[in-house]
């Protein structure tokens, strides 16, 4: 389809427009149309089909965006973190007796004034960042890329220059130059207090209050990114999605300008500004298309997947993990158990406040010294094994000064982020063996309510001031403590026994490859049961809550989703006495174990 | 020049960088879409186009001129056209001067004719009146003639019209209004000019007109470009407001050299040219005018921030805010936490790259500039009380929030059959079984009927349950759920409550030192429901609290030189553990929650949930959680109805219906309380059993009045008493079923012993003085009381059930009060 008159990848705004003309010429109406796509974000599906072709473009992180180049075509992975509402932009505007557009780009292009009638259209805006607590191996890596990419645009300068003259005629040469040699964006960064030496010296330029609206919780190398989206409907991207956006990357080339303006806190309408300024600092991507991202695009391999089709393989790669589960558990082997069906856990029904497949873990019986070999190592090991994991320790101090929730700043009118804005499917680990007696303050309190809430309901409260929000979260907990935590009150408690301490083992990265690619695929199972099976399932629950009392409808409900990552663990999609039994059985010497 | 002179200046005083504060146009050249609709009437008046608030919008061309002001317009209007995208001014000032010109203008870019539009406004001015007024006072004004003699009077300086009134009397004046709402509204200020001198050539104020009420009303989220310039009405919450702007709006200046003052200059489009030499001509001084601060004019300005009620976020969304621009009378009209409904019309503008650039972005701010502000109750069901609104004319129901279809849905509703049974499906959902602690629920949302007699009387309508049972029977779910659902709704924690938290408090303002009355929960809840959670583990100080608030309904404060009576209509429902954390069967009511006798009786529903061993529950149970896992989860309640629906059934259910006892019923009703009251009476019982209190009828009386408004009935019909007789009677047979006797006994509650556990005393304290009359001498050798408890168990005769030790030495207790003998320790001694 990259026909000679654009490329795609180095020169998509051209594509857009010769897209746009050749609509025209077919009878599309810009007066008309409100915006509506004219063949674009198919032209592009239509270029990127296939997974070859998208693993062509740039990923933007902090160390692509020093090289990548504007009016290229990028793509930005993230989590969408704040929605900043919509934007009415002057969408396209006649030039003369023809039309143009401004579609997928920032810069205005009227000619002088507005003495040629435009056409005003909205696109949505959101404000992306890295997914917290995103682990390493997530990461592509972008190098043989940029070494293509940095030949190809040295061919291609000449002509990108012609093309963006005539398109960027506010935009002086001056600040393109300075745009080739990144520097808005080392500015940019340095605003964000990235610690590389060469870039820190660069004086921060925000004394205003935006920096404060940044993510605090993302790490330092965190690159946000205002995803400018356009013809998609409002319900198909949510907050706190995982998304690719693939599309056009801009920057701002009044920047400077915009921050050099003194004194710009006021009452008027700087709020509105407000929702602009930030973006002067942060990378735009007016996205073409975009997709929701599993796991499995995380992984690079992805031919794995395709081997996971029987079910000896799923038996072969579960037994594997197990070792390796049961080594870093010190051979408590029930543990190890536990642990699985833990990970394999989400959230996939909600009834009212009833999160239905949740399973959070409690492991009793660490302290200090105890945590130290075996939570680090645990640690680690999910680290490398999940996209998204992040560790909260649980102590008084932590409790009483981090903002754990999210909370809304009507002074910037942002979100300010939390640590417990995450990602459906983040892994969080609270470490409760620091905890000392103390007073906790109201912070705390609140905090430790969040906690309770998101591990009971799966759900965080949003702070908007005025009145709360409650978002659905579906998070993986798992609780180090001494004792039973009464704070934290999982699913599953198990008091934990190692036998020993194992070596570190390490591990082949082709072997941590299989073991995210099970876990990814079996917790994308769909499940079901069959009638007869329910029947017996029905018998057992009642049965065993004739002979003890003390079972609520929530341990009932855990014992159902036990069996069902039981079953998925297997890679089989329908329930079988045998995994039912072993459930039975685990929960059994689960039980034994708390006596 | 001009941005730098101190106009400019004065303006960003307070605020802001550049133009922007000086004006929301300052950096803008107009919206789009004027541009489109730039019109050759009325548009050239400068301080129109370039400021959209109603002030600026008067041309005032034929109106007596009664300040220097319109003459100032007149003068500055040559400038106008030499500005550069002003199109040809040709027929301009024949549209200015000549309304009554023969030749027809029309609004730019559309075939409305300015004539047309002006004389069907006056039409409605002088000729709309309401549809409710009678024919026969043909004569009288109409109702906005009115309001205009009433503005007069008062020096008013706007009139409120109701879109609904123009919409009624010309629905093609209303469209046109609403789709050009600058040209229209224009014109609408002249016509009230035209009247407003005509009646008093004195009268020296812009009347202006503020439309409200638009038929239909957008959400925040729905806003596009195709609304820009139009006229819109939509709701929200204010987040935050800006000070007061004070907006030069005619500027004075004086020469430095000769002491020459200008005339005042109106502000052009958010700017004031300052003329570069001094006006006076002797002395044409170049750069000495500078501005005279307190000779000018400013008007007040405000900007608001609006933001999405979280009701109308979609799953997933966070709200989306607005700004609104409130001019002169609108400022200050809301504060940051209200909710509003605001009518206005919707702007873009576009934004300047730089304060000294001409070049602009391709981005549009957004705006309302607000024409029309009313605050909305914050509660979420209605509150009784009149709205306490704005200036409007008409006041505006609730109500009308309920369109006619969602009335018809409810009408609809409410006639099934089985709407009983499906509302209380609807109630928590998720919670398993308890379908008549549900029903009693469901009672107390929709409540019955409060009685003031004119002796003083007050009978409440509110019904107060009490819910106490085993741990983990999803009690505090069930309130968390009510909570959620009731019109002001407090939820509070016994734990943590106090007396004064609860009720009132007196506080001493730390600024002015006065003592000030806080309200407490109950205070606030009024007319709402109050959820008291963990209720056995408050204090008995806060407890005793609730004895006045739960009959009275209003909380009395004396202190502090503060005597007060605050009302506290409110339905308390409590949940409680019993004492030991798990129903002791075994023991009473009174023993398992340890509650005062006093406060349990005005309780009208206590309802034990018990967690009893059965296999049927067991199963269905069961049953449902394998269906929660394994089928689609949603599956299992499509019948229900959710709960935004169920909140306004409830909410338009409690503010209209008002259910009349019909005799059928209320012969019902006294034979079934006769009947209740004799039940206790069964043959030959010599002990006095009392199974229903007058309490109970009043009960019953509020439970049926609920049951019938359940139906949107106006009368209590005869089975809804029959239904309460039933939710009574199953609340009471779990609550008052004396264990001995399995009767109902109302003894249990009010007293705290039952008749039979009296009459079993009784019969012990007996025997124990025959044994102890029998086997020992007076002043004799101490006996054990196990010793005597054998005795007792030997004896057996008069006795049925078993003895415990702990009954014997009550019984001794009671006898060594007599006299009849002392205890040492363990062993008993007859004197």
């Amino acid at each position: 389809m990259g026909g000679p008159a654009y490329d795609c990848l180095t020169n998509p705004l051209g594509a857009v427009r010769f897209s746009f003309g050749n609509a025209l010429s077919s009878g599309y109406d810009p007066a008309s149309s409100h915006g509506k796509d004219w063949g674009v974000v198919d032209l592009f599906r239509h270029y990127f089909s296939d997974e070859s072709a998208i693993s062509q473009v740039p990923i933007l992180d902090s160390s692509s965006i020093k090289w990548v180049q504007p009016n290229t075509l990028v793509r930005f992975r993230g989590m969408i973190q704040d929605m900043l509402g919509n934007e009415f932009y002057a969408g396209a505007y006649k030039d003369g007796s023809t039309w143009r557009t401004n579609k997928y780009s920032d810069v205005s292009q009227f000619p002088d004034g507005p003495s040629s009638e435009t056409q005003v259209w909205e696109r949505r805006l959101l404000y992306c960042v890295p997914v917290p607590g995103r682990n390493q191996w997530t990461e592509c890596s972008s190098i043989e890329l940029k070494n293509r990419f940095l030949d190809l645009t040295g061919q291609n300068r000449e002509k990108r220059a012609r093309v963006d003259e005539e398109m960027t005629d506010s935009m002086d040469s001056n600040t393109l130059e300075a745009g080739l040699n990144g520097s808005p964006f080392k500015k940019m960064k340095a605003g964000e207090g990235t610690s590389s030496a060469s870039e820190s010296q660069v004086p921060r330029t925000d004394n205003a209050p935006q920096s404060s609206a940044l993510p605090p919780a993302t790490s330092t190398d965190s690159l946000p990114c205002l995803v400018k989206i356009y013809d998609s409907p409002e319900s198909d991207l949510k907050l706190n999605d995982v998304v690719e956006f693939l599309g056009v990357l801009t920057f701002d080339p009044n920047t400077m300008m915009d921050m050099d303006s003194p004194g710009d806190n006021t009452d008027d309408f700087s709020e509105a500004e407000s929702v602009q300024r930030p973006s002067g600092k942060v990378p735009r991507l007016h996205c073409l298309i975009h997709r929701k991202l599993e796991t499995q695009h995380f992984l690079h391999g992805s031919s794995l997947s395709t081997e996971l089709k029987s079910p000896q393989m799923f038996k072969e790669i579960r037994e594997s993990l197990m070792k390796h589960l049961t080594g870093l558990l010190g051979n408590d082997h029930i543990a190890a158990e536990l642990l699985l069906l833990h990970l394999l856990s989400k959230v996939h029904g909600r009834v009212d406040n009833v999160a239905v497949g949740k399973l959070s873990l409690n492991l009793t019986h660490l302290n200090k010294e105890s945590m130290s070999i075996f939570g680090t190592q645990l640690r680690d090991a999910l680290k490398s094994l999940l996209p998204f994991t992040q560790s909260i320790p649980l102590t008084i101090e932590y409790l009483n000064t981090a903002s754990l929730g999210p909370k809304k700043d009507y002074g910037t009118n942002r979100l300010v982020p939390g640590v417990l804005q995450i990602a459906d499917g983040t892994h969080l680990i609270l470490d409760e063996t620091e905890l000392q007696p103390g007073t906790l303050n109201s912070v705390g309190v609140e905090n430790a309510n969040l906690l309770k809430n998101l591990l009971e309901c799966q759900k965080v409260e949003y702070d908007f001031q005025y009145y709360k929000m409650e978002m659905a979260t579906d998070a993986q907990m798992l609780i180090f403590s001494e004792g039973k935590s009464n704070i934290m009150p999982a699913d599953m408690v198990l008091p934990f026994q190692p036998s020993q301490v194992n070596p570190l083992q390490v591990i082949a990265p082709e072997t941590a490859q299989a073991w995210r690619c099970y876990l990814a695929t079996c917790k994308s199972l769909s499940h079901s049961i069959g009638q007869e099976l329910q029947q017996v399932l029905e018998n057992d629950l009642v049965a065993a809550r004739q002979t003890d009392r003390s079972l609520g409808s929530q341990d009932l409900s855990r014992l159902l989703t036990m069996a069902r990552m039981m079953s998925v663990s297997y890679g089989e999609t329908t329930l079988s006495l045998e995994h039912w039994q072993m459930v039975l059985e685990l929960e059994r010497l689960r039980k034994e174990r708390l006596k | 020049m001009a941005s730098d002179s101190p106009p400019a200046n004065t303006n960003d005083g307070p605020s802001s960088p550049g133009e922007n504060a000086s004006s929301p146009i300052g950096n803008t050249y107009s919206s789009p879409s004027s541009l489109r609709s730039r019109r050759r009437a009325r548009s050239s008046t400068p301080s129109q186009f370039a400021t959209p608030p109603p002030p600026s919008r008067l041309g005032v061309p034929n109106s007596t001129p009664p300040t220097s002001r319109p003459s100032a317009a007149r003068s500055n209007r040559p400038a106008t056209p030499s500005h550069t995208d002003e199109p040809p001014p040709s027929s301009d000032d024949g549209g200015e001067d000549g309304a009554d010109d023969a030749t027809p203008t029309f609004v730019w870019g559309t075939n409305i004719s300015v004539q047309d539009v002006k004389s069907a406004i006056e039409m409605f001015v002088k000729h709309f009146r309401e549809a409710k007024e009678s024919s026969d006072d043909l004569f009288r004004e109409g109702k906005y003639m009115a309001s205009i003699r009433k503005v007069i009077e008062i020096e008013g300086e706007w009139i409120d019209v109701d879109a609904y009134d123009v919409f009624d009397y010309d629905p093609d004046l209303y469209n046109k209004m609403v789709r050009y709402p600058l040209e229209v509204l224009a014109i609408f200020d002249i016509v009230l000019m035209d009247i407003v001198s005509s009646i008093d050539r004195l009268f020296e104020k812009h009347v202006q007109v503020r439309i409200f009420n638009l038929r239909s009303s957008t959400s925040m989220r729905n806003l596009n470009p195709s609304d820009i310039e139009k006229m819109i009405s939509l709701k929200g919450m204010i987040i935050r407001s800006s000070s007061i702007i004070p907006e030069i709006r005619e500027a004075v200046f004086r020469c430095l050299v000769c002491g020459y003052f200008s005339d005042p200059i109106i502000v052009d489009r958010g700017k004031i040219s300052e003329p570069p030499t001094c006006l006076k001509q002797e002395c044409l001084a170049k750069n000495s005018m500078t501005l005279v601060h307190n000779r000018c004019r400013f008007a007040d300005k405000q900007i608001v921030r609006l933001q999405e009620t979280p009701d109308e976020i979609p799953e997933g969304g966070t709200p989306h805010t607005v700004s609104l621009l409130l001019h002169d009378k609108l400022v200050d009209n809301g504060k940051p936490g209200d909710r509003i409904e605001v009518t206005g019309i919707y702007r873009a503008m576009t934004v300047r790259v730089g304060p000294a650039h001409r070049t602009v972005k391709s981005v549009f701010k957004t705006y309302i500039d607000c024409l029309h502000i009313k605050k909305a109750s914050k509660t979420r069901m209605a509150a009784e009380d009149p709205m306490d609104v704005d200036n409007s004319l008409r006041r505006v129901d609730e109500d009308v929030e309920l369109d006619e279809e969602k009335l018809k849905k409810f009408e609809e509703l409410s006639k099934q059959p089985d709407i009983y049974e499906k509302l209380a499906r609807s109630l928590a959902p998720n919670i398993w079984e308890l379908d008549d602690v549900k029903k009693g629920l469901l009672c107390q949302l929709f409540g019955g009927n409060a009685l003031n007699l004119a002796s003083g009387a007050n009978f409440r309508g509110d019904i107060n349950i009490l819910l106490v049972g085993d741990p983990g029977t999803s009690k505090s779910q069930l309130l968390q759920y009510i909570h959620k659902l009731s019109p002001r709704g407090i939820y509070t924690s016994g734990r943590g409550s106090s007396a004064v938290g609860l009720t009132a408090y007196v506080a001493k303002d730390p600024e002015t030192g006065e003592t000030v009355l806080e309200s407490g929960a109950l205070v606030l809840s009024d007319r709402g429901i109050c959820c008291i959670d963990e209720f056995d583990k408050m204090s008995d100080s806060a407890r005793s609290m609730l004895h006045e608030v739960m009959e009275q309904q209003t909380v009395s404060i004396a202190k502090a030189g503060i005597i007060a009576s605050l009302n506290a209509r409110t339905s308390v429902l409590a949940c409680a553990n019993p004492s030991g954390s798990r129903y002791n069967p075994r023991l009473s009511v009174i023993e398992n929650i340890h509650l005062p006798p006093t406060l349990l009786s005005r309780f009208d529903l206590i309802y034990l949930i018990l967690d009893k061993p059965d296999e049927q529950t067991d199963r269905r149970l069961a049953k449902h959680i394998v269906a929660l896992h394994f089928e689609n989860a949603e599956s299992a309640q499509e019948e229900a109805l959710d709960i935004t629906t169920l909140t306004s059934y409830v909410s338009y259910a409690r503010k209209n219906i008002h259910p009349k006892l019909s005799d059928e019923a209320a012969e019902e009703l006294t034979r079934g309380y006769v009947e209740l009251r004799k039940a206790g009476k069964f043959a030959g019982s010599s002990k006095k059993v009392i199974t229903a209190t007058p309490r109970q009828i009043e009960s019953l009386i509020r439970l049926s009045e609920a049951l019938a408004r359940m139906r949107f009935s106006e009368w209590v019909e005869k089975h809804d008493v029959e239904e309460a007789f039933r939710l009574l009677r199953v609340a009471m047979q779990q609550s008052a079923t004396d264990h001995a006797t399995g009767t109902i006994d109302m003894d249990l509650i009010n007293t705290g012993v039952s008749a039979s556990e009296r009459m079993r005393r009784d019969i012990l304290v007996s025997s124990i003085r025959d044994i102890t009359l029998e086997k020992m001498q007076i002043g004799g050798s101490a006996m054990r009381l196990s010793e005597l408890l054998e005795e007792l168990k030997k004896h057996g005769g008069n006795i049925n059930t078993e003895i415990h030790l702990h009954d014997v030495r009550k019984a001794v207790g009671t006898l060594a009060s007599e006299g009849f003998l002392v205890t040492e320790g363990d062993r008993i001694k007859r004197i």
